[in-house]
C-alpha cells in the first residue's frame, strides 16, 4: 500500500462526512434487501392466489414495493457516486 | 435557610484546614482534581451516548441477565455508576426500557463500580501514575479543541483519566506526608460502634462529594498510608455504597414516576446490601481473608483486601436481590403510585428524558403517539364509530352496517380537553431540547413536530367532515347514504391499517406499506368524480349534494393523508439512520399519482 493511499484512508476514517455516507449506504442496503424479500414474497403469493380480487391487490402491493425498491437503488447509486 | 449557611460553613472549615495543614490542602486538592476528572470523564462519555450506548442499551435489556451485564460492563468502562444510573433513569423516563430492566442495570452498575477499587488498589498505588497523567492531560486537551464530536469526547475521556490519576497521586502524597505529622489511627474506633460511626462518615463523605468512587479512592489511599485501620476502612466502604444513592435520588427528582421508582430500587438495594454487610461484617472479614488467600493476596495487603471486600459484599447484594426483582417492581409500583392524570397530561416529557438527545427524541415520539391515541378517539367519534370497533377484528362492512346511530361527539370540546394542551407541551419540549444535537437529530425532531401537526390537522378536517357526515350517512336517499358510508369505511380502514402497522412495525416493509394507502386514496379520488357524474346524470342525487360529497371527500382524503404521514414518522422503530433510509424510499406525491394511474390500465 503506498503512502498516498494510506493518507487517503486515514482522511476517510477521520472525516465524519465520509463515515456518515458509509452509514447511509449501509442502512439503505438493508432497506433495499428487506424490500427485495418482501417483493419476492408478494410475487410468490400473487402466483399462488386463485381469487381474482386478491391477485389484483397483491399485484398492486408488489408494484408499490418494486417502485420503492427502484427508488432506493437509484438513491444508493447516487450515494456511491459521491465517494 | 440551611443551604444559605452550609456553603460558607464548609468554606470556612476547609480554609481553616488549609491554613493549619498543607497536607490536608494537598489531600483536598487531590479529591477536587479527582472529582473534576470524573466530570470530564462523564462529559466525554456523553459524546458517545448519541448513538452507540443507546443502541447497546436498547438491545441488551430484553433479559434480566443482559441488563445486569450491561450495568457491569458500562460502569467498568466509564468508571461512573452515577452516569450509568442517570442514563438508565433517562431511558426509563422516555419509556425506552422497563423498570425491571432498569433495576437490572442498577444492580450491575453496583458490581461494576467495584472494579474501580481494584484498579486503584492494584495499579494506582503500585505505579507512579502521575507520570501517565501528564501526557494524558496534554493529549486530552489538544483533542478537546478538535471540531469532531467524537474526537472532542475522546479528549474529555483522556483528560478526565489524567485528572483522576493526578488526583489519586495528590491524595497519596498528602496522606504519606500527613502520617509524619499526625496519626489518624489514634482516632480509630473498634467494635460495632466503630462500624456504625465510620459507615456514617463514609455515607456523609459520599453525599458531599456525590461520588462513591472518590470516597473509595480516598479510603484506599488513606489505608495505604496507614492513616485508618482496615476495619474502619471496611465500614467507610459500606457507607460510601449507601451514600452513592443520593446521586440517583437527585437525578430522579426531575424524572417521571418510573424514574423515581428506579431511584427507589437503587436506594433499597444499597440499604439492604449495607445492612447485610454491617450485620455480618466479621463473617465477611473472614471470607475476605479466605478469598484473598486463594487469590494470592498478601495478608498485610489491606488495600487489595478492601477491594475484595467491596466486590464480595456487592456480589452478595446482587445475589440476594436478583431473585426478587419482580417483587421489588410490584412493591415500588404499590408504594410510589402514579398520580391520577388527565388525558392531556404528558406521560413521557420530563427533564430526565431531556438529558440525552436520543431519550429526548424517544420521549417526543412516545408522547406524539399518546397524542395520536387521544386524536384517534376523536376521529372515530366524528365518524360515529367506536375506536374499539375500528381497531377490532370484525369486518369493517359489518362494523359500519351495525353503527347506524349518530354518536354525539363534540370535537371542539374534546380537542380542547385532550389534544390542544398536550400538543402545546410537545412543541414546548421540542423547543427546549438543548445540548449537542446532531443535524440528523434536529431533522428527526422536525419530522416529529410535523407528525403532531398532521394529527391536529386530521382532527380539524374530521370536524368539517362530521357536519355533513352525521346528517347524510342515515339519509333517506340510499345513494347518498351509501356514498357517505363508503367514506366512513375508507377512513376506518385507514385507521385499522395504521393500528396494525403500529403494532407490527418491527419490519421495514410493514411501515413502508403505508404508501399503499396513499395510492388507494388517489385511486378512490379519481374514481369518485366519475361515480358522482353518473349519479347526477341519472338524477339519483342532486348537484348540490354532489358538491357536498366532493368537499367531504377532500376532507376525508386530507384526514387519511395526514394520518398516513404521521404513521410513516411515528411507527418506525429503528434508529435515526434506519428511519432516514426508510424515508428516502417513500413515494412522493407525483410517484403515488403515477402508480395510481398505472393501475387504471388493464393488468
Amino acid at each position: 500500500m503506498n503512502v498516498k493511499k494510506l493518507i487517503r484512508q486515514a482522511e476517510n476514517f477521520l472525516s465524519s462526512e465520509e463515515r456518515k455516507r458509509k452509514e447511509k449506504v449501509k442502512y439503505l442496503k438493508q432497506v433495499i434487501k428487506k424490500l427485495r424479500q418482501h417483493e419476492l414474497n408478494l410475487k410468490a403469493a400473487h402466483e399462488q392466489c386463485a381469487d381474482k380480487k386478491g391477485r389484483e391487490q397483491l399485484k398492486k402491493e408488489w408494484q408499490l414495493t418494486h417502485a420503492q425498491r427502484k427508488k432506493g437503488v437509484n438513491r444508493l447509486r447516487s450515494l456511491k457516486k459521491k465517494k | 435557610m440551611m443551604q444559605k449557611f452550609l456553603l460558607p460553613f464548609l468554606f470556612a472549615i476547609l480554609a481553616y484546614g488549609f491554613w493549619i495543614s498543607p497536607d490536608f490542602k494537598e489531600i483536598s486538592a487531590g479529591v477536587a482534581i479527582f472529582l473534576f476528572g470524573m466530570l470530564a470523564l462523564e462529559e466525554g462519555f456523553k459524546a458517545f451516548t448519541g448513538g452507540f450506548l443507546e443502541k447497546v442499551l436498547q438491545k441488551t435489556t430484553n433479559k434480566l441477565w443482559k441488563s445486569v451485564s450491561f450495568g457491569v460492563i458500562s460502569t467498568t468502562i466509564m468508571q461512573s455508576s452515577s452516569l450509568v444510573s442517570v442514563i438508565s433513569i433517562s431511558f426509563i423516563s422516555a419509556g425506552l426500557i422497563s423498570l425491571a430492566a432498569g433495576i437490572g442495570i442498577v444492580f450491575g452498575a453496583n458490581l461494576g463500580t467495584t472494579t474501580g477499587a481494584w484498579l486503584v488498589a492494584g495499579l494506582g498505588l503500585k505505579v507512579k501514575i502521575s507520570a501517565y497523567a501528564m501526557p494524558m492531560l496534554v493529549f486530552g486537551i489538544v483533542l478537546i479543541f478538535q471540531k469532531s464530536k467524537e474526537l472532542k469526547g475522546a479528549g474529555y475521556v483522556l483528560a478526565g483519566l489524567g485528572f483522576l490519576f493526578l488526583g489519586i497521586h495528590h491524595m497519596k502524597e498528602g496522606f504519606e506526608a500527613f502520617k509524619d505529622n499526625i496519626d489518624l489511627t489514634a482516632y480509630a474506633v473498634e467494635g460495632y460502634a466503630g462500624v456504625f460511626l465510620f459507615t456514617l462518615i463514609g455515607l456523609v463523605a459520599t453525599v458531599v462529594m456525590q461520588s462513591s468512587h472518590a470516597t473509595l479512592v480516598l479510603i484506599i489511599t488513606a489505608l495505604s498510608a496507614q492513616q485508618i485501620t482496615y476495619e474502619n476502612a471496611l465500614a467507610l466502604a459500606i457507607g460510601a455504597n449507601v451514600g452513592t444513592t443520593i446521586t440517583a435520588v437527585i437525578g430522579s427528582l426531575s424524572a417521571n414516576i418510573q424514574g423515581r421508582r428506579l431511584a427507589g430500587a437503587h436506594l433499597i438495594f444499597n440499604l439492604v446490601t449495607g445492612f447485610v454487610a454491617i450485620l455480618f461484617i466479621y463473617q465477611l472479614t473472614d471470607l475476605v481473608d479466605t478469598v484473598s488467600h486463594l487469590l494470592g493476596i498478601d495478608t498485610d495487603n489491606f488495600t487489595l483486601k478492601l477491594a475484595v471486600f467491596h466486590t464480595i459484599f456487592n456480589t452478595i447484594g446482587v445475589a440476594l436481590m436478583l431473585p426478587f426483582v419482580s417483587q421489588l417492581v410490584t412493591l415500588l409500583q404499590k408504594v410510589l403510585k402514579e398520580a391520577s392524570r388527565k388525558d392531556s397530561t404528558p406521560i413521557y416529557l420530563n427533564d430526565a428524558a431531556m438529558s440525552l438527545p436520543n431519550t429526548a427524541l424517544a420521549a417526543v415520539r412516545m408522547e406524539t403517539l399518546h397524542l395520536y391515541d387521544n386524536a384517534a378517539r376523536i376521529i372515530a367519534g366524528g365518524l360515529s364509530l367506536k375506536l374499539e370497533d375500528i381497531e377490532g377484528d370484525r369486518p369493517l362492512d359489518e362494523v359500519i352496517f351495525k353503527s347506524r346511530k349518530v354518536l354525539p361527539t363534540d370535537i371542539d370540546e374534546l380537542y380542547q380537553n385532550t389534544v390542544k394542551s398536550l400538543y402545546g407541551d410537545i412543541v414546548d419540549f421540542i423547543s427546549r431540547v438543548q445540548g449537542d444535537i446532531s443535524p440528523e437529530q434536529t431533522e428527526e425532531l422536525f419530522h416529529l413536530r410535523a407528525a403532531g401537526r398532521d394529527i391536529v390537522e386530521a382532527i380539524k378536517d374530521t370536524k368539517h367532515l362530521q357536519k355533513n357526515l352525521s346528517k347524510y350517512f342515515l339519509a333517506d336517499n340510499p345513494y347518498i347514504q351509501s356514498e357517505y358510508n363508503a367514506l366512513r369505511k375508507r377512513l376506518a380502514s385507514v385507521m385499522r391499517t395504521l393500528h396494525q402497522v403500529r403494532h407490527h412495525s418491527d419490519d421495514t416493509a410493514t411501515v413502508l406499506s403505508l404508501d399503499a394507502l396513499k395510492v388507494e386514496m388517489k385511486e378512490h379520488d379519481q374514481r369518485l368524480g366519475h361515480e358522482l357524474s353518473g349519479l347526477i346524470r341519472q338524477h339519483l342525487i342532486s348537484a348540490q349534494i354532489s358538491v357536498s360529497l366532493m368537499n367531504d371527500n377532500t376532507y376525508a382524503y386530507d384526514v387519511a393523508k395526514n394520518l398516513v404521514q404521521m404513521g410513516e414518522v411515528l411507527f418506525s422503530n429503528g434508529n435515526l439512520d434506519q428511519k432516514q433510509a426508510e424515508r428516502s424510499v417513500l413515494l412522493s406525491e407525483d410517484e403515488v399519482e403515477a402508480l395510481a394511474n398505472s393501475h387504471k390500465e388493464p393488468l
